[in-house]
């Protein structure tokens, strides 16, 4: 199920546009992120999708159906909201939540069937939290109670999950097993739109972001080349910086905002050519698909491919050889990094002829 | 991680099904029996039994039909009170609503005070209850702040909308008639089961099963009312209808209570909340818990008025005085755990 803005426009007052001419495909299994600086319409953008405010322009459809004028109840049984944990169903236990994902079915007078609540609790024990079922919301902690709100909504069985800011407000761990979720129910063929304050999130985990700044400009595209430091200086006013942080056997791609931007934005400075090897470790068949999809949106860098699989050990190991600008080798290596089952590492060395061929750069 | 867990239960358990039957009746059967007339077992019997055979009637047949058709009286007004308060703390949003607390009671007594002040029949005294009561809760859910509404704005609002009805009953008082109107308005408006005429019943009893068969089928969904806006539209229930409903309903309910037995206060309040204390907040279990526990709980606070003291005492004088400290607790608990809702 695709869902898809075209030219969609949205202002609360005449002349001061929120969000204009927002163009956008989100495909199903994919992974996208909502950033932008406060005010800049994240919010807003996720409400007028699910209908809640009434676009001023545009056609925001789902498989060609305008959502407008859907019919509530087939709208609710394709696309499911996850709002913010915040004092929500504090009386009604986990199970009683869960199962509220289901009221829009059947008759108004009806109770709920058998099936409904083998689906509230399946839900419940796909996220982890089934033994919470007797817990009352109110005397959670707020992972616990995100969690318990994504059950409700994957109770309804829907098509596409929109999330509003899911790992806000949660410490480290919970946000891990927030995103951790997200990248699951995507890997199942789930679409899910989540609302971010954490570009670094976007950057290791998504598909696709969309960047959003007061007025309506916006950029939306693979977040590996979406979340660049020129970027959240244009969207954000801030100045930071986008590096690997090396871990024991993995590393990771973060964002660190250094200082608020001021003056002129620094030219944008060649990454310069360089030779890479790419080499990812696949412990889930279900990644084949994507990295495919992602190397072939790359085949005009791509010098050389080397896969094995090794049996013994469950995995397949695959070795890329690209030729390109540093920061293009940057962007592939992210994007191929935020795939779920696979760790990533690429060796770089400068290309060109005056280089020293033999210092090789982890990146 | 514990993953095996089993589906809970969503209803009430067999058990608090069979006590909640169980309690009305038990109740209804005694009082039939307690009051200034004595009526043993055996009275009761030999009623019954010539109410069928066509026995000519004794002096404990009219106490006992009396009695009766005060006890179906009250069940009914229990039972609709307490569901009506039941749905008013979920449509609000808040545990303190209720039909006193919002202003139906006042408005529903404000027209039904009017109607008697006019020279109405029972008819137009219910019609006028109706449509007052209904303006209440629509004047107290606008003045309201809807958003980011802290649990006492609609309970202020409700003082509000309430204070003024009683202004209007004062003055509908002021107007009548000192040596008729006046003491028939007086004594109506502090409650009384005791003016109800099968008649009467009739006329309003309908309306209250009415409201509180569909609420009681509602009752899973109600717990939809209690989500913020956007949840519960993304439930894909049309919510506006939903709400319509429940208002509608409660209110029909509390007003025709209202026009049968006067400003039975409190009601609303404390079934419910002794309900929650006891089942949870979950309305498919609250609704039919309020329905029971209310009759039961009307039943006995009127057979008490009526035999603790050689005159009967208004029956509101007594749910007040239990009502206001147990309102109270509630609010002191609201403030300090965040919420019973």
């Amino acid at each position: 199920m695709k869902l898809s803005l075209k030219n969609c426009s949205f202002s609360y007052r005449e002349g001061e546009p929120i969000i204009k001419d927002l163009s956008i495909d989100i495909e199903p299994g994919r992974l996208v992120a909502i950033l932008g600086p406060n005010g800049s319409g994240k919010t807003t953008l996720l409400r007028c999708i699910m209908n809640f405010l009434k676009w001023d322009g545009g056609n925001c459809t789902l498989d060609d159906e305008e959502i407008s004028s859907m019919p509530p109840s087939r709208l609710w049984s394709r696309i499911a909201y996850v709002p913010q944990a915040k004092g929500v169903c504090g009386g009604y236990t986990a199970y009683e939540t869960a199962l509220l994902g289901r009221a829009g079915r059947g008759g108004v007078f009806s109770n709920p069937s058998k099936k409904d609540k083998d689906a509230a609790m399946s839900a419940l024990r796909r996220l982890g939290v089934a033994h919470l079922a007797n817990r009352r919301c109110g005397e959670m902690s707020g992972g616990e109670l995100q969690l318990v709100l994504i059950a409700r909504a994957l109770a309804a069985e829907p098509k596409i999950m929109i999330l509003d800011e899911p790992e806000s407000n949660l410490d480290f761990k919970n946000q891990l097993i927030i995103l951790d979720t997200l990248s699951e129910l995507a890997a199942s063929g789930m679409a899910c739109v989540f609302n971010t304050h954490y570009p670094a999130h976007a950057l290791s985990r998504t598909d696709k972001s969309l960047l959003l700044a007061p007025g309506g400009e916006y950029l939306f595209g693979d977040s590996a080349k979406i979340i660049t430091e020129t970027n959240i200086r244009r969207f954000f006013g801030v100045d930071a910086v986008i590096g690997s942080v090396e871990g024991a056997g993995t590393s990771a791609r973060t964002v660190v905002p250094l200082k608020l931007a001021s003056g002129d934005a620094p030219a944008e400075k060649p990454g310069g050519r360089v030779l890479a090897v790419i080499s990812m470790i696949i412990r889930e068949h279900s990644a084949v698909e994507k990295i495919n999809a992602i190397l072939e949106s790359y085949s005009g860098i791509l010098v050389g491919r080397m896969g094995m699989p090794y049996r013994r050990a469950g995995v397949s190991i695959l070795n890329v050889t690209a030729d390109a600008d540093k920061k293009e080798i940057d962007a592939l290596t992210t994007s191929l990094g935020a795939v779920r089952g696979v760790t990533v590492k690429t060796i770089t060395t400068a290309a060109d002829e005056s280089a020293d061929i033999g210092r090789a750069e982890v990146v | 991680m514990k993953n095996n867990a089993k589906t809970p239960r969503l209803g009430l358990s067999p058990l608090a099904v069979a006590i909640l039957i169980i309690l009305p009746l038990l109740f209804g059967f005694a009082a039939l029996l307690i009051g200034r007339f004595s009526v043993s077992p055996a009275d009761f019997a030999g009623a019954v039994m010539r109410f069928f055979t066509g026995g000519s009637a004794e002096r404990a047949d009219a106490v006992i039909g009396m009695r009766l058709r005060r006890i179906i009286l009250a069940a009914l007004c229990g039972a609709g009170l307490a569901v009506s308060g039941s749905a008013y703390q979920g449509l609000f949003q808040n545990p303190l609503a209720t039909p006193d607390t919002l202003g139906v009671a006042s408005g529903a007594s404000f027209g039904a005070a009017l109607a008697i002040l006019l020279g109405g029949g029972i008819f137009p005294i219910q019609l006028s209850a109706l449509l007052f009561g209904g303006a209440a809760v629509v004047l107290t859910k606008l003045t309201s702040p809807t958003r980011g509404n802290g649990t006492s704005a609609a309970v202020l609002a409700g003082i509000m909308i309430q204070s003024l009805f009683n202004a209007l009953i004062s003055l509908v008082k002021f107007a009548a008639d000192t040596d008729d109107k006046l003491p028939s308005i007086t004594y109506w408006l502090m409650g009384s089961l005791q003016s109800a005429s099968w008649a009467g019943m009739a006329l309003g009893a309908p309306l209250i099963i009415i409201g509180i068969t569909v609420l009681f089928l509602l009752r899973w969904r109600l717990n939809l009312l209690s989500l913020s806006d956007d949840e519960a539209r993304s439930s894909g229930v049309d919510m506006k209808k939903l709400r319509i409903a429940a208002v509608v309903c409660a209110t029909a309910i509390t007003a025709s209570c209202v026009s049968m037995c006067g400003q039975v206060g409190w009601v609303g309040l404390l079934v419910p909340h002794m309900m929650r204390l006891i089942f949870g907040s979950n309305q498919r279990r609250l609704i039919p818990a309020s329905i029971f526990a209310g009759a039961a709980f009307m039943i006995a606070v009127d057979t008490a008025a009526r035999s603790l003291t050689a005159a009967e005492i208004p029956v509101s004088i007594l749910t007040a005085i239990i009502g206001a400290p147990f309102f109270i607790y509630l609010m002191r608990r609201e403030n300090g755990n965040g919420g019973v809702k």
